[in-house]
């Protein structure tokens, strides 16, 4: 089924001879391994070197007509894979909207998830040094991307180069420094800063910390502090943030960060959202004893006046654990990555039950609930906050963005919401390099909670759409940019390891290998981690089932929810089982199947589009009038302006470009532009006719 | 639940009740206690009691004031129960002069899927028809049929006598309801338009005008409007109207006809400007045994001088109706206020409503573009023919062709393809007590809601407009709705008195005398819904020109074949299978065995879906999509559930899920342009620009 169209689709087609080379010659030289005088046009990125390649590769696209293969080359960079064929983009269905760095069938290395080879037709995963070599090369990306590539057709020594290069240079453990990100960076040193000044908050002085401060009207009760500055106390911590106003110096540096209040932000009426690193397990009990005696002193302090009375809420055991949401994720992306559309119609009849098994829908709802439950407290029973983690920078991280995503209007805009990423995820220590597991060293600890997070906003989004600045895609592109490593933000584990890397890059130091200190890990123990799951989770139930906190929570909830929603103030998001739902702008988008040609959510767009441009050209108008000034032309700001349809898989339709064919219900129509086919099948009509 | 409880409490009333009910309620006469306090509170029923406008034949049983709860405000008002159904009415309500029903708290007895009484804390008592309520509660909730819910408070104020009594009341009317009611619907003689001046009237498709005006409209040249049936002696549950080919004649008609189920024969739905047709017929009459000439009319009107035909079999890969019946009745108990979340996804799946849903958009999906891209004239068959084909040949409209896609133009597919060809309507909807209830009318909205869903900007009318259709199936003012077949509509609204004498010995009280009033259709919207909610019927994202310059396609000439057909399709799992000729009867095969009805050939290909191919003749080639085609998805994340239909009765669902951009930036767009023309016409520029208030999705700028 899988080869069966490949042969005879593209099999004659060529590449075009037409080329014109955009390799200009100062990276000839950098590209020392390359012959550049090639057929088609690689563009490579400053600092990007060509590793390795083959030609007469065919991708696979599975289309209504069912498969055929577009030929050309599969070449291997150290920034991407990247198939070069000979794709007939130069007619108008050029799509409007691409990515600048990635094209369309360019993968980054750190995009790929996972590689599987078929051998006479059975799909196996690859990895490590292979004896035989695939005839197929299928990639899972985690954009949720698919790719085949038959190999059918290739020299067997490029086979070899080829899929052995892409092994390697996706799955091997990568060191810190070979990251492109530096190769890059090196590359293209001097680097204005062009288009609109920059309006995310970074958070990396102390000037940012105390904007904040004063913004949330924290700046009585909590104060920055610049103890941390060259991260003498503490690697994990940024070398500003800030704590109650009580805090002395010494008890900042008393356990390298751990055990200290760390404001986030301050609600309205004055509480303040806190997190604190946990102490890891002690064994011995001396040492118990200090932390206790330490803890206890720092309990005193933030609960005398002038501060409001606190609640803890303890995230690393009566939460969510980490391992449920890799688990959880790992089955909820399987049901997109589809291989071929019979498989895809295969797990569509249990779509819901499958859905509902791989629990991810759960995991936001719970994630969504904790937070209205401490806006509850902030809000309501006006106590402070206080989140703890083991690490302070996963699930924290989730909570407390949330919070503030709900409470605060200015969260809501790109620039807010950039610059609360800045604060919480990327200050916040959040373990990108390796949750993301950009360096393939340790597959248990990639977990993807800034996903999560994202879609948990999603989910806010899609529900209030007019309370935010930004769309679902945004969201989606962003969370795309999780694996694009020219883009230092998602490639680090704190603010310490990327201001020492990056120095020491600058001064040309070798890197030794500088993985953070070995955290209490996560997965260290599973027996024990299943262990304290399930009683987590059944202290959760307990808890959910006691009366008291539930119920406040409920009436909360229910007051909320029965008021007319102000956009500009609190938000809450409906939690109930109906109304979680899969974000489908991201992961549907590459599958062919789920486009809708004139429908989806893009066709109330366009119209609003157009009813603004209307408003705003009117609004001119008047305005001339008002003023009887000379009218400056009119520009329409006609974004969507087409005379096509649009189809519902916008910006991200891709795929089905083709133009001469219909678009037909891909479950059951045959390809009909095969003369071949068509002999064979007068034959049977006519042998039909004789019975 | 059984009496034996009743005493505990000791909280046993009496009530008195109109008196025909009176046998009825012997066994719930224990001491009284509070006879004097509810002869009090009764004398008002007739002055206390709101002013209620009546249906024809209506009274009111029971009232008590009580205060709308579960939304907030809470709203204060009086509950009140008649014989025909149970209504909350606001206080003050002013409702217009001629609008006797209100679209929002009034549910039709047949309607009420569960009633619900509770008393503080103790746990709430379903009342059944003939169950015996047994305490004095302090809240009544009704589910209704259609997922409303409307839960009244009684207060403290010594209301709960009261309470008691309308509950009571409403079980008492309910055990009557269920003895086979029929309505006789209301006949005002003031007109009363649809949906306002500017809409023209719905044609009700009752007169041979109305028909040849529709045929014109479709352009079906090929086709005339045949009156064999005008006396409904050719079938009941045909309508007196239809369109046959033109070159049939009517006595050809009636011999043909004879040979399809109930009289059913092969007639146009839907002619496509391309030149197919779409047809819809009943099943091949098994026992018939036609002669030559008979099976050439068959032939004739089944092939409709075309020279391909495909013929469907509807039901195939579509739910039974005791499928679609138990989806809904899963559905229902699923969308329940208090059914749990917790494992709800599986929970929706298990009921496979969303499956059956998938499964005619699919077909019907699969169909349109048969006749429309591929122009083949396509002959849906079930055996009823009252049922699926219903369904598929309205959803094939609507896909196909553009100007469906009004309101106007769906109120005439549902009047044309659901009313008039006889969809069982008081039947499925359970109106009749019979067992063959199934909503397959609903299933269909449900469709609509989908495509309304996917292609925003497609449909005139919008989600609130399908609520308004699916909440009218039950309500009793119009017979619409309420009756099986064409001829009991006709019986009922007088314009076939003068058969009555021939073919209904029994007649009902048909308004006598030369004046027949018109009668009110379910299309008079004004009846239930006020000019604010008719405004909302309309979609604000509708954007009906982009695919005009393009559509209608040009006509291909049709060249009448005299001769039989070139190629006999049956479509049938997704695949077309050649056949030898139309109909089964010949070459001695007088009588049908289910199995082998058509000579086809059964393709063996395996059941994946993606493997599926439709084996198209290649005479038929390669075509491009028509500009006008929608085609839904219909992949599993792609069906949704009908929230804002299904979910009413869960608090949270019903506020704060409208997002008013579009309609807000309408009304901004309107005032602005408004503001603009003050302004060029020379008035004075003082007017303040923005004064629009967000919280008012349709203003009466519109």
């Amino acid at each position: 089924m899988l080869g069966k169209g490949v042969g005879g689709g593209g099999g004659s087609k060529t590449p075009k001879p037409s080329f014109v080379s955009y390799v200009r010659p100062e990276e000839i030289h950098t590209n020392e391994n390359e012959v550049t005088e090639k057929e088609v046009n690689l563009h490579l990125l400053p600092g990007e070197q060509l590793l390795c390649e083959a030609s007469t590769v065919l991708k696979c696209i599975q289309d209504d007509s069912g498969q055929h293969g577009i030929c050309g080359k599969l070449v291997c960079t150290d920034f991407k894979i990247a198939f070069l064929g000979d794709e007939s983009t130069l007619d108008d269905n050029e799509p409007q909207f691409k990515n600048k760095v990635i094209g369309e069938n360019d993968i980054t290395l750190h995009c790929v998830d996972q590689i599987y080879g078929v051998f006479d037709e059975k799909k196996k995963p690859l990895f490590g040094q292979l004896k035989k070599y695939p005839e197929k090369l299928i990639i899972h990306c985690k954009d949720l991307r698919v790719f085949h590539f038959c190999l059918r057709y290739t020299k067997e020594e490029e086979v070899k180069r080829i899929v052995s290069g892409i092994i390697h240079h996706t799955q091997a453990p990568k060191l810190l420094k070979r990251l492109f990100l530096f190769s890059y960076a090196s590359a293209k040193q001097n680097n204005p800063a062009t288009g609109p000044p920059h309006q995310t908050v970074m958070f990396d002085t102390i000037k940012d910390w105390r904007w904040e401060l004063e913004r949330t009207k924290g700046n009585i009760k909590y104060k920055a502090v610049s103890a941390n500055e060259g991260y003498k106390v503490c690697e994990k911590l940024p070398a500003y943030f800030v704590v109650p106003v009580s805090l002395s110096e010494e008890d900042i540096s008393c356990f390298q960060g751990r055990g200290i209040p760390i404001w986030c932000w301050s609600c309205h009426n004055g509480c303040a959202l806190l997190k604190m690193s946990a102490f890891p397990k002690e064994q011995d009990d001396s040492n118990l004893q200090i932390q206790k005696a330490f803890l206890d002193g720092i309990y005193k302090t933030i609960h005398k006046p002038p501060y409001e009375n606190l609640k803890t809420e303890e995230l690393s055991n009566t939460f969510i654990s980490l391992q449920e949401i890799q688990t959880s994720y790992s089955k909820f992306k399987q049901l997109f990555l589809i291989d071929n559309s019979s498989e895809f119609w295969d797990t569509d009849v249990k779509w819901f039950s499958l859905l509902e098994s791989s629990n991810w829908l759960d995991i936001i709802r719970r994630c969504l609930k904790k937070a209205i439950e401490v806006i509850e407290c902030l809000e309501v029973q006006n106590t402070n906050v206080l989140l703890i983690e083991e690490n302070a920078s996963d699930l924290c991280c989730i909570i407390s963005s949330l919070v503030q995503v709900m409470m605060d209007p200015y969260c809501r805009t790109r620039f807010g919401f950039q610059s609360l990423i800045q604060k919480e995820w990327i200050m916040g220590g959040h373990c990108f390099l390796d949750r993301c597991n950009h360096l393939r060293q340790n597959d248990k600890e990639e977990v993807p909670v800034f996903l999560l997070f994202l879609d948990c906003v999603w989910q806010l989004v899609q529900q209030h759409p007019p309370a935010f600045e930004f769309t679902e895609t945004y969201l989606t592109v962003l969370s795309d940019s999780l694996y694009i490593p020219i883009f230092s933000t998602f490639f680090f584990n704190s603010p310490y390891q990327k201001d020492t890397n990056v120095h020491q890059r600058q001064l040309s130091l070798p890197l030794t290998q500088t993985k953070s200190s070995p955290k209490r890990g996560f997965f260290r123990e599973e027996t024990d981690h299943l262990i304290k799951n399930l009683l987590g989770k059944r202290i959760s139930k307990l808890i959910n089932s006691s009366d008291e906190p539930h119920d406040s929570f409920r009436e909360f909830y229910d007051s909320w929810h029965s008021k007319t929603v102000d956009y500009h103030g609190l938000l809450l998001p409906h939690i109930e089982g109906p109304e979680i739902k899969v974000w489908a702008q991201r992961c549907l988008r590459w599958i062919p199947e789920a486009q809708i040609l004139g429908g989806g959510p893009v066709a109330t767009m366009n119209k609003v589009l157009e009813m603004m441009e209307e408003v705003q050209s009117l609004q001119k108008k008047i305005d001339e009038k008002h003023n009887s000034l000379m009218a400056p032309p009119l520009d329409a700001l006609s974004l969507l302006r087409k005379p096509a349809r649009l189809s519902s898989l916008f910006p991200f339709a891709l795929l089905q470009r083709h133009s001469s064919k219909p678009v037909l219900p891909t479950n059951s129509w045959k390809a009909l532009g095969d003369e071949e086919d068509l002999a064979k099948q007068e034959d049977e009509f006519v042998d039909l006719g004789d019975v | 639940m059984e009496p034996g409880r009743c005493g505990g409490g000791g909280r046993g009333r009496s009530f008195n009740i109109p008196p025909q009910k009176e046998p009825n309620m012997g066994l719930l006469r224990p001491k009284s206690m509070q006879v004097s306090g509810m002869e009090e509170s009764r004398s008002p029923q007739t002055s206390g009691c709101p002013a209620l406008r009546c249906l024809p034949g209506e009274q009111v049983l029971a009232w008590a004031p009580g205060v709308r709860r579960g939304l907030e405000p809470e709203l204060p008002g009086t509950l009140i129960c008649t014989n025909q159904r149970v209504l909350f009415r606001p206080q003050g309500w002013q409702g217009r002069q001629d609008s006797i029903l209100s679209s929002d708290y009034d549910f039709a007895l047949s309607n009420i899927g569960r009633l619900e009484a509770v008393s503080g804390l103790g746990r709430p008592q379903i009342l059944r028809p003939g169950s015996l309520l047994k305490f004095m509660p302090d809240e009544i909730l009704i589910h209704g049929r259609d997922f409303r819910l409307l839960r009244v408070g009684f207060g403290e104020g010594g209301l709960e006598p009261l309470a008691f009594r309308v509950a009571m009341a409403i079980i008492q009317a309910r055990a009557q309801n269920g003895q086979a009611q029929q309505y006789d619907g209301m006949t005002l003689s003031k007109a009363c338009c649809g949906l306002g001046p500017s809409e023209p009237p719905v044609p009700l498709l009752e007169t041979p005008e109305d028909w040849e005006a529709e045929r014109k409209k479709h352009g079906a040249r090929g086709w005339r409007v045949s009156t064999v049936n005008e006396r409904f002696d050719v079938s009941t549950s045909l309508s007196r109207y239809f369109w046959v080919p033109r070159q049939t004649l009517d006595s050809e008609v009636r011999k043909a006809f004879g040979h399809f189920h109930q009289g059913r024969g092969p007639r146009l739905c839907w002619h496509h400007p391309g030149g197919s047709d779409l047809l819809r017929s009943g099943g091949f009459y098994e026992a018939s045994d036609p002669n030559r000439e008979d099976i050439r009319a068959v032939e004739l009107l089944l092939q409709a001088g075309h020279s391909d035909i495909v013929l469907v079999d509807t039901v195939d890969e579509l739910p039974s109706l005791a499928d679609i019946q138990l989806a809904h009745l899963r559905l229902r108990a699923l969308c329940l206020p208090d059914a749990a979340d917790e494992k709800w996804l599986s929970a929706l799946e298990g009921t496979r409503w969303l499956d059956h849903v998938r499964s005619c958009l699919r077909k019907a999906s699969d169909i349109s573009v048969l006749v429309t891209s591929r122009v083949r004239s396509v002959v849906l068959q079930e055996q009823g023919d009252r049922d699926l084909n219903g369904l598929l040949s309205s959803l094939v409209q609507l896909l196909s062709a553009p100007g469906a896609r009004t309101l106007y133009g769906l109120q005439t597919i549902v009047q044309r393809e659901w009313v008039a060809a006889g969809h069982p309507f008081l039947t499925r909807l359970g109106g009749s007590g019979g067992s063959e209830e199934a909503p397959v009318f609903l299933l269909f909205l449900d469709c609509l809601w989908q495509l309304v869903h996917q292609f925003p900007a497609e449909f005139e009318f919008s989600e609130f407009f399908l609520l308004a259709l699916h909440d009218s199936v039950r309500v009793p003012d119009t017979p619409t709705f309420l009756r099986d077949t064409p001829w009991e509509r006709a019986k009922q609204s007088g314009q076939f008195s003068s058969y009555t004498k021939v073919y209904t010995p029994g007649s009902p009280q048909s308004p006598v005398g030369d004046l027949v009033p018109r009668p009110l259709t379910v299309w008079d919207w004004g009846l239930r819904y006020s000019h604010q909610q008719i405004l909302q019927f309309y979609n604000p994202c509708y954007e009906p020109h982009h695919c005009s310059d393009s559509y209608p396609p040009k006509e291909q000439p049709t060249p009448v074949t005299p001769g039989p057909p070139r190629s006999i399709f049956l479509f049938s799992r997704g695949t077309l299978t050649p056949l030898n000729q139309l109909c089964p009867w010949r070459d001695g095969f007088s009588s049908l065995t289910s199995s082998s009805r058509w000579h086809l050939r059964h393709n063996t290909s395996s059941d994946s879906l993606a493997d599926q191919e439709w084996g198209l003749p290649p005479h038929w080639g390669p075509s491009p999509l028509p500009p006008g085609l929608l085609l839904p998805g219909f992949l599993g994340p792609q069906i949704r559930l009908w929230r804002r239909c299904y979910l009413r009765g869960r608090p949270e669902v019903q506020t704060g899920l409208s997002a008013p951009t579009v309609s807000g930036l309408l009304d901004e767009l309107a005032q602005l342009q408004e503001l603009l023309r003050t302004w060029s016409s020379g008035a004075l520029p003082g007017v303040q620009t923005k004064t629009k208030d967000p919280d008012t999705p349709l203003s009466p700028s519109r």
